[in-house]
């Protein structure tokens, strides 16, 4: 067992192009991350933070241009150490100014059938997702048995009909969908919204992945549903080892499932560490941003004494016109006169405090 | 506390669904809201609470008149407005407001914000020119703080909280008392949403307003609400004061919709849980084509599965009974 990690993520860039603004969208500016096999990684942030979308970036599914423009993501097979993104920085060619960049000149067509090369047998295989919203992701014209079943026989060594139908039921039952034989049959619309988001979660772990990719599971179902597939995913990876990477808005879930926690605001990763860490403060240290988001949880503590909930004022940042300094500053309760000048100016590195807890914020740089 | 400004009696809400080409021949009718009774006093938050499916929109729009209830009285302040035509509530309309779930679909895309506000306030006030129609825009965007330039702004170009304000700005327009909140929140993060709430708060201080809040977030609830309702299957369950209600729920149903909340799941959500797994119950079908006697919540309750399936929960529905002080709870063998 060699000690890299499953997946690393260095300085993943994903722009779009707002033609009504003439202006780039930099939803992923450049994200680190690293994942270690048998770890749960929670990526937490508010809507418009880019956790979506740096996650779809290495699945390769997204269609919008520009794109992916820049970074590397180093996936750890059973030998060899692979980049997904290899070789597309030869379609791509960028202009600079001032450290940041203006145009993106991309050929789309050569860039994408060499994202087609790298990704094949990896997206889907040794990387699957659960989508957002089961109901959307899910085919209507198939029953979730037949996609099931398609999935099967295309990623793993069960090839016969026969035998994948088998190991679909298998599947199904794992989830505790109730009755598999009958649902097996069913349509996705025939399915509530929990039952639908198990069948989701069948469907990906049906091809037996080494990463799970679990895009907000929780959203849009009911408290007594969300502790469920909460309860379930925490089985599946005792059960079966798998790595997850579960991105979320509720540091509820997040918390309760997740040992390791990368928070990101503005396509940027601003704080990331072991849960206790980040969470419960054990070294003391913590991003303002973080602080913040936690504070803002309804819960009896965070009221103020008015009958007001702590909020973060202002709006999540805009991601067209990103400042030059932290993008957080705008925001942020904790600047002051002494670092002003840097927080408004100079975006802080990641800066390493304690063991493996990284927080970027100028309170921290050493300065 | 306050005099009720809205009480709600035996309200009913049975939607006929038709299965198929012949449906004429077989009709079902599905009990979305079945006997709901609650009072909203003056200046107070009643909220809502219940999965998905139970009849708390369908609640909500029923009291704004947005679907004809089946049977039941709504009382207004004193005039009850379900026997009243469209045309003679209309009036009435701008007292009772709704703040809707999904504002992508309730604002209209191809009109600006200024002309959504404008015509909002034109409507209920004709004789306003148009300097007073800006003047009145102007002090709505100050009440939701929303920044003046943003009236020229489509929809689309705003993010989730400000959106949710312009649905709030657009609802104070017409200066109502009574506001039905159809999950206010429930598509924004946690800071917008605390600024959303906080607004609310304010508003309600302000203005002297008075909400029924529909939510499934309980955390919130519990936070806001003055007093809670916890609706299942279209029937309320148990209501009473928020905080009571949130510490010592006496329904086995708000027992296990608060414990789901916490890290670790309580001790009789696991007994649910386990009960289930032996007897293979579905949790989330309800079957209303069998005859509905008895308590709906039974098949999934613990206490029930507890006591050896006693008669009285198969065979006789339970009514709101006052077990302290306002706090009612429709249970057989309440905890």
């Amino acid at each position: 067992m060699n000690n890299s990690p499953l997946l690393k993520i260095e300085e993943l860039r994903t722009y779009f192009y707002s033609r009504t603004k003439q202006a780039f969208i930099r939803s992923v500016d450049g994200v680190d991350l690293e994942v270690n096999k048998g770890d749960t990684l929670g990526i937490v942030g508010e809507s418009g933070s880019g956790k979506s979308v740096s996650m779809l970036s290495i699945m390769g599914l997204i269609a919008a241009r520009p794109g992916i423009i820049t970074g590397q993501v180093w996936y750890q097979q059973e030998q060899a150490r692979i980049n997904l993104l290899a070789g597309l920085q030869d379609h791509v060619q960028v202009s600079k100014n001032d450290g940041r960049i203006m145009s993106v000149e991309k050929t789309d067509l050569a860039w994408q059938r060499r994202l087609e090369k790298n990704m094949l047998g990896i997206r889907g295989k040794e990387i699957a997702m659960i989508f957002q919203n089961p109901k959307s992701a899910m085919n209507p014209f198939f029953t979730i048995g037949h996609q099931i079943v398609e999935n099967i026989t295309r990623h793993t060594q069960y090839k016969s009909r026969k035998e994948a139908k088998e190991r679909a039921l298998y599947w199904l039952e794992r989830v505790k969908i109730d009755s598999p034989q009958l649902r097996f049959y069913n349509y996705p619309y025939g399915l509530s919204g929990g039952m639908c988001q198990r069948a989701m979660i069948a469907t990906a772990l049906s091809s037996e992945a080494k990463l799970l990719i679990a895009d907000e599971p929780t959203t849009g179902l009911d408290a007594t549903i969300q502790a469920r597939i909460a309860d379930l995913l925490e089985e599946l990876r005792a059960q079966t080892g798998v790595t997850i990477v579960l991105i979320s808005h509720d540091m509820g879930v997040i918390g309760r499932l997740s040992n390791k926690i990368a928070v990101m605001y503005g396509g940027r990763v601003m704080e990331s560490g072991p849960a206790q860490a980040v969470i419960d403060h054990a070294d003391g240290k913590s991003h303002p941003y973080t602080e913040a988001l936690l504070k803002s949880i309804p819960r009896e503590d965070n009221m103020s004494s008015q009958g007001h909930l702590n909020s973060i004022d202002g709006e999540v940042l805009d991601t067209i016109n990103v400042p030059r300094g932290c993008r957080f500053a705008s925001r942020c309760q904790r600047i002051n006169k002494s670092i002003e000048k840097m927080c408004l100016n100079e975006e802080p590195p990641l800066a390493t405090v304690s063991d493996g807890h990284k927080i970027r914020c100028w309170h921290f740089a050493g300065v | 506390m306050g005099d009720a400004i809205l009480k709600v009696t035996d309200l009913k809400k049975h939607f006929i669904q038709g299965k198929g080409l012949m449906s004429f021949m077989q009709r079902q009718t599905i009990p979305a809201v079945d006997g709901v009774s609650f009072d909203v006093n003056t200046h107070e938050t009643l909220g809502l609470v219940g999965e998905s499916g139970c009849g708390k929109t369908t609640t909500g729009k029923l009291i704004l008149k947005l679907s004809q209830p089946s049977s039941g009285n709504i009382v207004y302040d004193g005039i009850d407005i379900v026997p009243m035509s469209n045309r003679e509530f209309r009036p009435m309309r701008s007292k009772i407001q709704m703040i809707f779930q999904d504002l992508d679909a309730a604002l209209n895309p191809k009109m600006r914000i200024g002309q959504i506000l404008g015509e909002t306030i034109k409507i209920h006030n004709k004789h306003l020119d148009d300097s007073a129609v800006t003047a009145r825009m102007y002090e709505l965007l100050e009440m939701v703080n929303l920044k003046k330039n943003k009236l020229s702004n489509f929809p689309s170009e705003l993010s989730g909280g400000e959106k949710r304000r312009v649905g709030i700005a657009r609802t104070l327009s017409v200066n109502p008392k009574f506001i039905v909140a159809d999950e206010p929140t429930s598509a924004l993060d946690v800071s917008i949403q605390a600024q959303v709430i906080n607004l609310m708060v304010d508003l309600q201080k302000q203005l002297g307003l008075s909400y029924l809040f529909i939510t499934h977030d309980l955390r919130l609830m519990e936070l806001v609400s003055h007093r809670v309702a916890v609706m299942y299957l279209g029937r309320i369950v148990e209501i009473g004061d928020a905080k009571k209600v949130a510490q010592h729920p006496r329904h086995p149903y708000t027992e296990i919709l608060w414990s789901s909340l916490h890290v670790k799941q309580s001790a009789a959500a696991l007994k649910v849980q386990q009960h289930n797994a032996k007897a293979g119950a579905a949790w989330d079908v309800f079957d209303f084509t069998e005859e509905d006697k008895g308590c709906r919540f039974a098949p999934r309750c613990p206490v029930f599965a507890e006591k050896g399936q006693p008669q009285a929960c198969t065979q006789q529905s339970p009514t709101l009974q006052d077990c302290a002080s306002g706090h009612k709870v429709a249970c057989h063998f309440p905890l």
